[in-house]
């Protein structure tokens, strides 16, 4: 059996949300940045169980450093969220917990998920003292460069969604 | 033995190590002069060398001289517009010709067939309406055919069922990006109970038509008329009612909440297929 999911994936410029998309999906990664516009919509089917599988349609929304200003219509009917900040650039999560009370406000009632991105370029020792200093709590530590945790991350979201 | 050829003896056990090592380097130095002074000689040791620094600079060429080669072609183009339209002109106009006779002879041979097929049902159809004979043989020519149906949540854009005569991209993508078109125009103009109802897009028209928790997005080829775009609504209609009438039967009907489950895709996919495989419009 195969259900099908809305997972919007968000976060300021330059994250990396695309990059973590096309690891999953094409299992790929290109230095080029290109900024995203509008939005950009991909598929890729995951197995939760020998007999179920999740379909997860998943919404690349363009970068934005005012989550207020994200289209509603973007978000109506979404089965999960997925933010998504910058370690290495302390602008993306400076102020995470007020940009995730903006996205709860928005979509309220909806599984979200917090994920620090470019984890490879920065030791985690710092990492650790970097999110105690800034009082952040993440659920994901991925690296769409390596590839690191990011099967782990969609793959946990498809059975937190089935 | 004489002074002379103890001069010799002595001679050869002091130089003789020399003299070897001396006869191995005049040999090699002839080995070399015949390799440079004869071509082919030359060319096998060297040819494999050029080659592979000409592969390298071939594969090169875009990074190196590819933005230099686009510049100067633009420049060219820029100077010298005159002579490329010259150049092009007839060229074009072979291709442009080409392409209006065939299109002609398609449309000869279809007026033929539509001609016997029912020349007094059109003569009928003139009279009684007013319509010239040639005027209705076009307009039925390039009457408009449904090609996809679509059924998507709003909001989430989720595809409940599809309907489609060719192979399309992935279906689930083309829904979420429907939908996401159609929430964009419909936030942009901030009026809100308005919906985006038709994309044009080249040859193809989509058909919007929304609903409450659903809607159906209908690609149609050919002229899509007032009267085509009736018919669309209509079959839309019919589907919708038939296709929420049995959901809300499958819903009231049972009274544990566990039961109340909605039509399933392969269920509504049948029901899109009877409505829509054979439709005229």
């Amino acid at each position: 059996m195969q259900v099908s999911k809305k997972i919007v994936v968000l976060g300021h410029f330059g994250v990396g949300k695309t990059s973590l998309i096309r690891r999953f999906v094409e299992d790929s990664f290109s230095d080029n940045y290109k900024v995203s516009i509008g939005v950009h919509i991909t598929k890729k089917v995951v197995e939760v169980s020998p007999e179920e599988e999740v379909s997860l349609i998943l919404w690349d929304l363009e970068g934005t450093d005012d989550l207020t200003t994200i289209r509603d219509a973007y978000l109506l009917g979404t089965h999960g969220v997925v933010f998504v900040f910058d370690v290495t650039r302390p602008s993306t999560f400076q102020a995470l917990n007020a940009d995730l009370d903006i996205v709860r406000s928005k979509i309220s009632k909806t599984p979200l998920l917090v994920v620090g991105n470019k984890v490879d370029l920065v030791l985690k020792e710092d990492l650790e003292t970097l999110f105690t200093k800034n009082n952040i709590e993440t659920n994901f530590l991925t690296s769409a460069k390596t590839g690191n945790a990011v099967n782990d991350l969609f793959l946990h979201l498809a059975k937190l969604l089935h | 033995m004489v002074e002379k050829d103890k001069v010799e003896l002595l001679r050869d056990i002091l130089f003789t190590d020399d003299r070897v090592f001396a006869e191995k380097i005049a040999d090699r130095i002839k080995i070399i002069e015949k390799t440079v002074n004869e071509k082919d000689q030359l060319s096998e040791k060297v040819d494999p060398i050029i080659t592979q620094r000409l592969n390298e600079f071939i594969a090169d060429i875009p990074k190196t001289l590819g933005p230099t080669i686009t510049l100067t072609l633009k420049e060219e183009i820029r100077k010298n517009k005159d002579d490329i339209v010259d150049a092009l002109y007839p060229i074009l106009g072979k291709m442009i010709k080409k392409y209006i006779s065939q299109e002609m002879k398609i449309l000869s041979e279809k007026i033929n067939q539509k001609l016997s097929a029912s020349r007094w049902k059109i003569k009928f159809k003139s009279w009684f309406t007013g319509v010239k004979e040639e005027e209705i043989i076009l307009s039925e020519l390039e009457s408009a055919s449904i090609e996809q149906v679509l059924l998507i949540e709003r909001g989430s854009g989720i595809l409940a069922a599809s309907y489609t005569k060719s192979e399309t991209i992935d279906e689930d993508m083309i829904s979420g990006m429907l939908t996401a078109i159609k929430g964009f125009v419909e936030d942009a103009f901030g009026q809100k109970n308005q919906n985006l109802e038709l994309i044009e897009y080249e040859l193809y028209n989509i058909h919007l038509q929304s609903f409450v928790s659903y809607y159906v997005a209908v690609v149609i080829s050919g002229n899509y008329s007032i009267s085509a775009k009736d018919k669309v609504q209509d079959l839309i209609f019919d589907f919708y009612d038939d296709f929420m009438g049995k959901n809300l039967d499958s819903l009231f009907a049972s009274e544990k909440e566990s039961d109340k489950k909605i039509m399933d895709r392969e269920t509504l996919e049948k029901e899109l297929l009877v409505k829509f495989e054979n439709a005229s419009i």
